[in-house]
């Protein structure tokens, strides 16, 4: 019995020295994987950064009016944010390659799936920032346009705007991710036919008045009281 | 010659025919059928008048006209062709035309004078508006003389004004670049100016083509060129400044070809005007500025709306243009009531400045930091005609001063800001 | 060889004017005469001009160079004798040469007899050949024309005690012509000299002929009867003759003188001259073009007389003040070169001795329609004294040789009727036929080649005129036409290379031959003809379909 036990712990251990053994390379190598993989991400992380900078980046992401969202957002810089989103990506993709050497079975298919799905991640997250940056900067566009113009209530109109392009982009955004494709589309129509309806009644019914001056502006205002109100700037 | 490539056969087979001349006047033009025909008769009258031995050409760059202007410039030489009948001319006057595009850009029109003025040698030059109708023959002779006689580079002029009008000019313009480039030239975004073909060779020659800035507003461009090439400028009084070009609502694009040019201009300029302190007259031939006091009404309820409708909705944007003491202040004198509300000296002078660094660092499109400045240029409108409404010239001249030397005074303040930028 | 027998010689003419006293001095007594003349004949007939216009040469007290004539049937002592002068009548002949001769109809010198006579007496029957009167009020519209020099047309006589009219210099009383007596003496005169072979005459002065009050007295209609009556005599009693007019006046004025054809032969084309300087001077064709669009059509058997310069000052009385003030700044810039209302100099210092100008100048003339007059001297550049008063620094002597006197004269020099020109660049040593014939660039060789060239045709002398009128202003481009001969002329105003287009489709498939080299140019095709020419370069062109 003694023998026994001591036998099956014996062969227990020799199982796990066995396993051990056979492991340990493996681990070795997906040790050295992640910790290559952790360099080479730093590299590249370095590199596009210097890139990112030497283009000026960030004057174009604040150009479009992406930096003034992501500080509100309290995140980093754009150029930042790509390294970094780089960096993870790489590492990330190098831990996964260490535990595939590990062969445990069934992670095989999850780690494939993953290097698959990588590009659509990767494109999906750069429609999401470009449109955000073209919401932020259409916004107010449309803003400063509708002071300029004195038409009235510009923030309505501008928060219209980025809402539509939001609604858009995340529409998009998911399409591209493949996540409940339809769900998303029914979704877009919902929300686009809310805010146009809600628009269409705001007008309606709150913004009569405000309508109708808005036509009067456009079409009755005196051609004289156009005259004296404006000054020849030059 | 790469850079006349952009000039057509055509204009280059004209050029030709016109040879070297010594004076070359100059017409940017699209659909001006109505005043032309008038601004090139006096055009025409001024060079007989005054220069009747130069050798001399009109060059009508036109932007794509479908009313004929091209015609009326061009049917005004003076050859053995067509004797022209009731004047008398010693020599061949030519009037060319060439067609630069399909829409007017100031810009390319300029470039395109400046390159013919190159090719031809011309030794004095000037750029006509074809739009101010009261140009009389005097103009061009007073444009020209101080080239062609006394070695001037750069004419810059100046008019009779209603008080109130140009105040662009008055409010921003004049006292900003007064200020940092030291130099006290009353009309920097001219419509008519007189230059030397050195002048016109070295800002053709510029590199500012190519971004979009001198296209639009080459006029200012020019100006700047002139003070930072250290030529030599004078100011030239010619006369009532009429107002065809007012048209209401141009307050946003007259932004952008002067404050917009004028900011992005400031970058490459800084190593300049940041060593100016201080500024100079420059020698005035006639009065430096008449102005007169006629009665006009303003709507000032609508600018006063408008300045208080901006501030309050463009909040975000002026967030991250002007200091937070700055917004802070301007939402305070927004919701003052007409009868107090004043937009002061000192504030609008931080504001400009503020804006102008806000611009130099893209902190938003720059586009939109100079619509942002709208808005806010109305306030200060509004205070400038409520601060002079019964002003004699003598006190608009002076609040004008005072201005300025604000500007001079918080030019420390804009150094300040642009050394903080990284 | 004889002169051609040809009605319209003139038309054809190349004429060279000089006067005796100027050209050749045979008998050292320091004064131009015949016989030196006859002695250079040689010379002119290389040269290659066809007729010879002589400056007065009557006696006369040379208060006005000739001009103020004390007998109209003889000759100068100076120049020496009748027979002298039928002698250089002959050789001329001989050499194909024609001879013009002056006629100052208008006055005479107030040394004249006839003028001794009439002012010996209210009661002479001379009297009435001259104009009197008691007043100096009468024709006051009359303009002065010697500004410089004469403060009224009216002169008081004090041995008759009354005003005498003279248009000119108060020593030259006008003649009366509407005396029978004077119009008909007159005209004997003339036949005198046409009778000894004289083939023409330049007529002095004729728009004054006549005074009438409330005119300005000049070309008046009873000025052109008493001028076409002498025309009709002429034609009479002779054949091969020629009038030309002087007549300082503008062209549509002018025109009055050729009348149908039976007045006046040629007149001088004076309005023309300065424009062609002025035109250099701009370097702009325009003034050219446009006198020349103002020149009327004249009748065929008329011709114009185009010249360069002549022995009077450069005249501007045909130009406008602003016309004249830049003529003055341009080419008078010192006040002592300006007399009366013109310009006191010679062609080649005009220019600023600059031969290619020089050459267009000559250029121009021998292709306008016209004939040409070459002023002595002209032909090898020779230059001026502004020092001499009056138009005298125009009028020195001939350049003959680099030696004594230039060759003129071997009086020794203080004898010389004017000194001559000695300075570093128009100076004897350095400007003389000599030299100038034993070098083959010189102008004179030029003068010679192209006085050739424009004789190779009739085109110039008879053809029409048509401009082209290029884009190109400093560009002046013609064609004249004859008969099927076409001549292309196209001239460089500017002191710069030029290109030009000429619009000659009309011609489409002509060979164009350059006419001083008979070199081929490309044919004319359906594209602008290109042609580019050098500094105050021309050329002209033989059309002719191959």
């Amino acid at each position: 019995m003694r023998e026994m036990i001591i036998g099956e712990l014996t062969q227990a251990v020799h199982d796990l020295a066995r396993g051990f053994a056979h492991y340990l390379p493996r681990l070795i190598v997906m040790l050295i994987l992640v910790l290559a993989g952790w360099l080479i991400a730093y590299i590249a992380k370095v590199i596009l950064r210097s890139i990112l900078r030497l283009i000026r980046f960030d004057r174009l992401s604040e150009n479009a009016g992406a930096s003034q969202l992501l500080n509100k957002a309290a995140l980093p810089s754009a150029t930042e944010m790509l390294s970094r989103f780089v960096f993870w990506v790489t590492w990330l993709g190098f831990i996964l390659l260490g535990v595939s050497v590990l062969g445990i079975l069934g992670l095989q298919d999850q780690i494939a799936r993953f290097f698959f799905f990588l590009p659509r991640l990767f494109i999906a997250v750069l429609i999401l920032f470009l449109g955000l940056l073209a919401a932020s900067f259409f916004s107010r566009a449309a803003l400063l346009a509708a002071v300029n113009a004195n038409v009235p209530s510009p923030r309505v109109l501008s928060m219209a705007v980025r809402s539509i392009i939001i609604v858009f982009v995340l529409s998009i955004f998911f399409e591209e991710l493949g996540l409940a494709e339809q769900t998303m589309l029914v979704a877009f129509g919902i929300a686009f036919g809310a805010l146009m309806l809600g628009l269409a009644i705001a007008f309606g019914i709150g913004g009569r008045e405000l309508a109708q001056r808005f036509l009067e502006d456009k079409f009755v205002r005196d051609k004289k009281q156009q005259d004296e109100d404006e000054l020849s700037p030059l | 010659m790469e850079d006349e490539s952009f000039l057509t056969d055509d204009f280059f087979r004209q050029l030709i025919n016109v040879g070297e001349v010594d004076i070359l006047v100059g017409l940017p033009t699209h659909n001006n059928a109505k005043t032309i025909g008038t601004i090139v008769h006096n055009v025409r009258s001024g060079i007989l008048g005054a220069f009747p031995r130069e050798r001399a050409v009109i060059i009508n760059a036109d932007g794509g006209s479908r009313d004929g202007t091209p015609e009326l410039v061009t049917g005004i030489s003076i050859d053995d062709v067509r004797p022209a009948s009731g004047v008398y001319a010693l020599r061949t006057l030519h009037a060319i035309s060439t067609k630069y595009g399909s829409a007017p850009q100031s810009g390319v029109a300029l470039r395109t004078i400046l390159a013919a003025a190159e090719l031809l040698r011309a030794k004095a030059c000037i750029v006509v508006s074809p739009e101010s109708e009261t140009i009389a023959p005097e103009w061009i002779s007073n444009l020209l003389r101080p080239v062609y006689r006394d070695g001037f580079d750069l004419v810059s002029p100046t008019y009779r004004r209603h008080k109130f009008d140009g105040l662009l000019m008055t409010n921003l313009l004049y006292p900003m670049v007064r200020a940092l480039y030291g130099v006290r030239i009353r009309e920097s975004y001219m419509s008519e100016f007189g230059f030397s073909g050195r002048l016109g060779s070295q800002f053709l020659h510029a590199n500012g083509w190519k971004d979009g800035t001198a296209a639009s507003g080459a006029e200012l461009c020019f100006t700047l060129a002139a003070i930072t090439g250290e030529c030599r400028i004078c100011q030239c009084f010619l006369g009532e400044k009429d107002h065809v070009e007012r048209r209401a609502a141009d307050l946003v694009p007259a932004l952008r070809q002067t404050v917009g040019v004028l900011f992005s201009a400031l970058d490459s300029d800084f190593s300049k005007w940041s060593k100016i302190v201080g500024s100079h007259e420059v020698p005035t031939i006639g009065s430096e500025q008449e102005i007169v006091l006629d009665p006009l009404r303003v709507n000032r309820k609508r600018l006063h709306q408008m300045f208080a409708t901006g501030v309050a909705e463009l909040e975000s944007v002026f967030q991250a243009i002007l200091s937070p003491a700055t917004v802070a202040e301007l939402h305070r004198i927004a919701v003052l009531g007409e009868d107090e509300f004043r937009y002061p000296a000192e504030l609008w002078v931080r504001t400009v400045y503020e804006f102008a660094a806000a611009y130099q660092k893209s902190v938003i499109n720059r586009d939109h930091i100079i619509q942002a400045l709208a808005p806010l240029f109305r306030g200060r409108v509004f205070t400038f005609i409520v601060e002079n409404r019964n002003a004699s010239a003598n006190d608009v001249a002076n609040n004008i001063e005072g201005l300025c030397l604000e500007f001079e005074r918080l030019k420390p303040y804009l150094l300040e800001m642009w050394k903080s930028r990284e | 060889m004889q002169p051609d027998k040809n009605a319209l010689w003139y038309k054809d003419a190349i004429i060279y004017q000089v006067h005796v006293r100027t050209f050749h001095d045979s008998n050292g007594d320091g004064i131009g005469d015949f016989q030196g003349l006859e002695q250079k004949l040689d010379y002119l007939q290389e040269l290659g001009i066809t007729a010879i216009w002589l400056m007065p040469f009557f006696p006369s007290p040379l208060r006005d160079d000739g001009y103020d004539i004390a007998d109209y049937n003889s000759v100068h002592p100076s120049y020496g004798t009748l027979e002298d002068f039928r002698k250089v009548l002959a050789s001329a002949h001989k050499r194909g040469i024609r001879v013009i001769i002056e006629m100052v109809l208008n006055h005479t010198s107030d040394q004249h007899p006839w003028f001794h006579e009439a002012r010996s007496s209210q009661g002479n029957p001379r009297r009435d050949w001259y104009v009197w009167s008691d007043t100096d009020t009468r024709y006051k519209d009359a303009r002065i024309i010697f500004l410089d020099s004469e403060k009224s047309n009216w002169a008081w006589d004090p041995v008759s005690k009354s005003f005498y009219w003279h248009r000119f210099f108060s020593h030259q009383p006008d003649l009366n012509y509407d005396n029978p007596a004077v119009r008909e003496h007159m005209w004997n005169v003339m036949k005198f000299w046409l009778d000894m072979g004289v083939d023409a005459f330049r007529l002095d002065a004729v728009p004054y002929l006549v005074e009438r009050e409330g005119t300005n007295c000049e070309n008046l209609p009873e000025t052109h009867t008493i001028l076409k009556e002498l025309r009709r005599k002429l034609d009479e009693n002779f054949s091969e003759r020629m009038l030309l007019a002087e007549a300082n006046q503008w062209p549509a004025d002018l025109r009055p003188y050729f009348a149908e054809g039976d007045e006046f032969h040629m007149a001088f084309h004076f309005p023309l001259m300065p424009r062609m300087f002025m035109g250099l001077k701009l370097e702009d064709r325009k003034p050219i073009t446009e006198i020349l669009q103002q020149t009327p059509e004249i009748p065929p058997s008329c011709q114009w007389s185009l010249f360069l310069r002549n022995h009077d000052e450069l005249t501007l009385e045909m130009v406008t003040d602003m016309e004249r003030d830049y003529m003055y700044d341009m080419y008078a810039e010192s006040k002592i070169m300006r007399l009366n209302l013109g310009i006191r100099r010679r062609l080649a210092p005009l220019l600023k001795n600059d031969r290619r100008r020089i050459e267009l100048m000559n250029g121009m003339l021998m292709s306008f329609p016209g004939t040409p007059i070459i002023y002595y001297g002209d032909e090898i550049g020779m230059g001026d004294d502004i020092t001499l008063g009056d138009r005298n620094g125009v009028r020195t002597p001939m350049q003959w040789t680099g030696g004594w006197n230039a060759g003129f004269s071997n009086a020794e020099k203080e004898r010389l009727y004017a000194p001559l020109i000695h300075d570093p660049v128009y100076g004897y040593p350095a400007v003389n036929v000599v030299s100038q014939s034993e070098s083959e660039h010189s102008l004179l060789h030029w003068m010679q080649r192209i006085i050739a060239v424009r004789k190779s045709t009739k085109v110039f002398g008879r053809g029409t005129i048509e401009f082209l009128y290029p884009a190109n202003h400093r560009i002046l481009a013609y064609l004249r036409k004859l008969d099927r001969e076409t001549i292309l002329v196209v001239n460089n105003l500017s002191g710069t290379a030029q290109a030009v287009e000429l619009d000659l489709r009309r011609y489409k498939g002509n060979i164009l031959i350059e006419m001083f080299g008979d070199n081929l140019f490309p044919r004319v095709g359906d594209l602008p003809y290109l042609l580019t020419l050098g500094p105050y370069q021309f050329y002209w062109f033989r059309l002719r379909r191959v």
